[in-house]
């Protein structure tokens, strides 16, 4: 049998032999080169409670070459990209070693949930409200666990997951009071969110922001 | 030999070329001078004014320079000679650096160039022959050691592996998983995987990363593969050639006096000590790598394969403005392409700047679109930018009108000769079959109509001097100096377009020794007028004639 074909197959069921470990390596169609791997968010973070889904591509010269990997499920995090779900780490990269298994990356990934590493950010904006306020972060990184990942609260939030009435507010991280405040200057709510997000209008950083420079922005938006 | 000789030159044309002169009947004297000797020659005496020195080196004298360095560090440290290559691929080649940072801390030289393991570098004492031969060769495991060797993986902080059953005897692979493998080979990290799997992961990373650096599979194990253990994990030699085609080119990529040939699947080296960053401000270095006569390429940029006249900062900057302004020039490309007299549409299928149109039989120049009457026969005045002219701007608006008009000047006729020299293919064709035709109509044997070709030749050449005097003149300060340069250009221009319509023309098969004449005469003339150019413009750089109209990087 094909090296990597044995190896895959191998991986696929010592994960669904380990009960304890709580990943899973799912297939999506027959090919056993293409899977979804999941795993719980790791308690006493923000991740708690939520599902995250993430997809599996196995290269040709795997396992010699890093298995590829990209969250499904989106996730509010300083090295995972907000938009697409690319994701920022070492060892599906450089520091891959043919040892790794899609086990243990997913574990792996588990884990970088726990510890953000901000200085090298995939998502640069996430990055910088990570180190601006970890709290405000903090709370952004819980309500999209809520809304995407199934994370707990979203009883009490009735319909919240429904697109429409999602608070765009608390999606982009950012104060109510100072969402208003630009709207109430004329401009249009969806546009104060996104140019106060990009400006990363939040904590410390509101003192040192001066109106006109928003407002500026917001001209030019 | 008469006074055209100095105007021959080595490096026109190829091998068969030699041949023609052996072969000549009529052995006129113009003819004569086309025939240099093809035999490449680097270090050929008469070096010409725009010419630079180099040597060219093969694969396998770069190994030897490899070779040489790695023997003598391993003869100062006392180390085996792939211990001594692996230090200096991590020092960068750089020797003075490796010995320096050798004798301060030996065992760190050790750890960093990936020989000896962190935890267990060896202490200076213990650095027998018996450690050195650890860190060497491949160990070649019996199964019975394999469990030994898998409890030793340390740290699992964040990874988990699946580990091979700790029993004795089989030995579980932990990478293919296949119990059934009875060779294993491991680096001195104790790292044990089985020798196919080795095969699979060097095999990956010379093929398809390019990576001459073979860090063992160990999860976080930063030891290197010395060569004797990759060799010995290859079961293809050809991988095991590019692997040591991968070392050649990193040495060369450290060491600022050799580049490697540019060219696909060319493994020649270049070796020009002269061409350093100051003299990239006076001397355009342009080299061949030796494989063959095509491999020509500047030792200073990869701006251009040639851009003589012009010195490699100007020959970037003209370039990027180009790139800029793309969108001007596109424009103004599409919207003259069609007769000025009946607006018929035209289009240019050879080099020649003469274009006649089809339907009312107007004859005009391509590149400025005016009546060829006043081009040929008076004088070639389609080379220089009028800027008294469009000077006269009053305001800030025309002014920038002018300085686009300036610009689309020079851009125009740069383009024009981009575009024949793109057409080229199309044109060695047409010549190769009007070669043929000769054949047959008169008694002229195949090399006698070599002459078309060495024609063809020269016309492609020359519009790469072209090409690149426009870029220059761009950025020449206006002045006497830039007026003779324009002067030089207009001669060459005039004298290439001329030989390049004789060439396109329909000929007469009654009249061939007398074209073939006219053409050889041309095409030594033509040949001429571009040793003018590269000869007294690479003259100027030295004496500092040139100025330039916008400050140029790395000149003060
Ligand atoms: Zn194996
Ligand atoms: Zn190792
Ligand atoms: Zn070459
Ligand atoms: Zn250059
Ligand atoms: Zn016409
Ligand atoms: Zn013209």
């Amino acid at each position: 049998m094909d090296a990597r074909l044995r190896r895959v197959n191998k991986e696929i069921a010592d994960c669904k032999n380990d009960k304890q470990s709580n990943i899973s390596i799912e297939l999506v169609d027959s090919s056993p080169f293409h899977l979804i791997g999941a795993f719980d968010g790791p308690e006493g973070t923000p991740y708690e409670g939520g599902h995250f889904q993430v997809d599996i591509s196995i290269p040709d010269s795997y396992p010699f070459q890093p298995v590829k990997m990209k969250f499904i499920t989106k996730v509010y995090h300083p090295n995972i990209s907000s938009a697409s779900g690319a994701i920022c780490l070492d060892i599906l990269k450089d520091a891959w070693s043919p040892v790794l298994t899609l086990k243990s990356t997913l574990i792996s990934l588990q884990s970088l949930l726990c510890s953000p590493e901000p200085r090298d950010p995939q998502d640069a904006e996430v990055a910088k409200h990570y180190m601006t306020s970890k709290s405000s972060f903090e709370e952004t990184a819980r309500y999209w666990t809520q809304i995407y990942a199934g994370g707990p609260g979203k009883e009490d939030m009735g319909k919240a997951c429904d697109e429409g009435l999602r608070d765009e507010v608390v999606m982009a991280g950012l104060d109510r009071a100072h969402v208003d405040q630009f709207e109430a200057l004329g401009f249009e709510r969806s546009k104060v969110i996104d140019v106060l997000r990009r400006m990363n209008y939040r904590g410390a950083n509101v003192a040192q922001i001066n109106d006109d420079r928003v407002v500026e922005e917001l001209l030019k938006s | 030999m008469s006074s055209n000789d100095e105007y021959s030159d080595n490096e026109y044309y190829d091998e068969e070329d030699e041949d023609v002169y052996d072969m000549e009947d009529d052995g006129s004297a113009s003819e004569m001078e086309l025939d240099g000797t093809a035999d490449y020659d680097p270090s050929r005496p008469s070096r010409k004014l725009y010419e630079v020195d180099y040597d060219t080196l093969t694969q396998e004298d770069v190994g030897r320079l490899m070779i040489a360095d790695v023997e003598n560090i391993s003869g100062i440290f006392g180390v085996d000679p792939d211990i001594a290559s692996l230090m200096l691929r991590w020092a960068d080649w750089n020797k003075e650096k490796l010995i320096e940072k050798y004798m301060d801390n030996a065992n760190a030289v050790s750890v960093a160039a990936g020989i000896s393991p962190p935890e267990k570098a060896p202490e200076g004492r213990s650095q027998s022959s018996s450690s050195r031969q650890n860190a060497l060769g491949p160990r070649r495991s019996s199964a019975r050691r394999g469990a030994q060797d898998s409890v030793k993986s340390g740290k699992t902080k964040l990874m988990e592996r699946i580990s091979p059953p700790i029993e004795d005897a089989k030995f579980v692979c932990p990478i293919c998983f296949d119990d059934t493998q009875t060779e294993t080979l491991a680096l001195p990290c104790e790292h044990k995987f089985c020798k196919s799997c080795w095969d699979a992961y060097i095999t990956s990373k010379v093929r398809t990363e390019a990576e001459s650096r073979i860090a063992c599979m160990g999860e976080g194990c930063s030891l290197i593969a010395p060569d004797q253990f990759v060799r010995s994990a290859l079961e293809d030699s050809e991988t095991w050639e590019r692997f040591q085609e991968l070392l050649v080119r990193h040495f060369v990529s450290e060491m600022p006096n050799l580049k490697y040939c540019p060219y696909p699947s060319c493994t020649h080296t270049v070796s020009c000590p002269s061409a350093t960053k100051s003299s990239l401000a006076t001397t355009v270095p342009i080299v061949n790598c030796g494989a063959s006569t095509t491999h020509s390429f500047c030792f200073g940029c990869n701006v251009d394969s040639d851009h003589r006249p012009v010195i490699c900062a100007v020959a970037k900057m003209w370039l990027q403005k180009c790139r800029d302004d793309s969108e001007t020039a596109n424009w103004i490309k599409s919207n003259t392409k069609e007769c000025s007299k009946c607006q018929s549409t035209i289009e240019k299928n050879g080099g020649c700047n003469h274009m006649t149109c089809k339907k009312c039989k107007y004859e005009f120049c391509w590149v400025c679109m005016g009546p060829w009457s006043e081009h040929g026969t008076s004088w070639y005045n389609c080379n220089r930018y009028d800027e008294k002219a469009s000077v006269d701007a009053r305001d800030a608006q025309s002014k920038s009108r002018a300085s686009l008009e300036r610009y689309l000047h020079y851009y125009n006729r740069w383009a024009n000769h981009e575009q024949s020299k793109k057409l080229s293919v199309e044109l060695y064709a047409k010549t190769e079959k009007k070669m043929e035709e000769m054949q047959v109509t008169s008694e002229l044997s195949w090399i006698e109509v070599q002459f078309m070709k060495k024609a063809v030749d020269e016309v492609i050449k020359c519009r790469t001097t072209l090409m690149w005097t426009y870029g220059m003149a761009y950025y020449l300060e206006r002045g006497n100096e830039k007026e003779l340069f324009e002067d030089n250009q207009r001669d060459l221009e005039r004298a290439v377009e001329d030989l390049s319509e004789l060439i396109e023309s329909p000929f007469d098969p009654e009249v061939i020794k007398t074209l073939r004449q006219k053409v050889t005469d041309k095409t030594v003339y033509v040949q001429k007028r571009n040793e003018i150019v590269l000869e007294d413009t690479a003259k100027g750089f030295q004496e500092g004639r040139w100025i330039w109209n916008v400050p140029v990087a790395g000149l003060d």
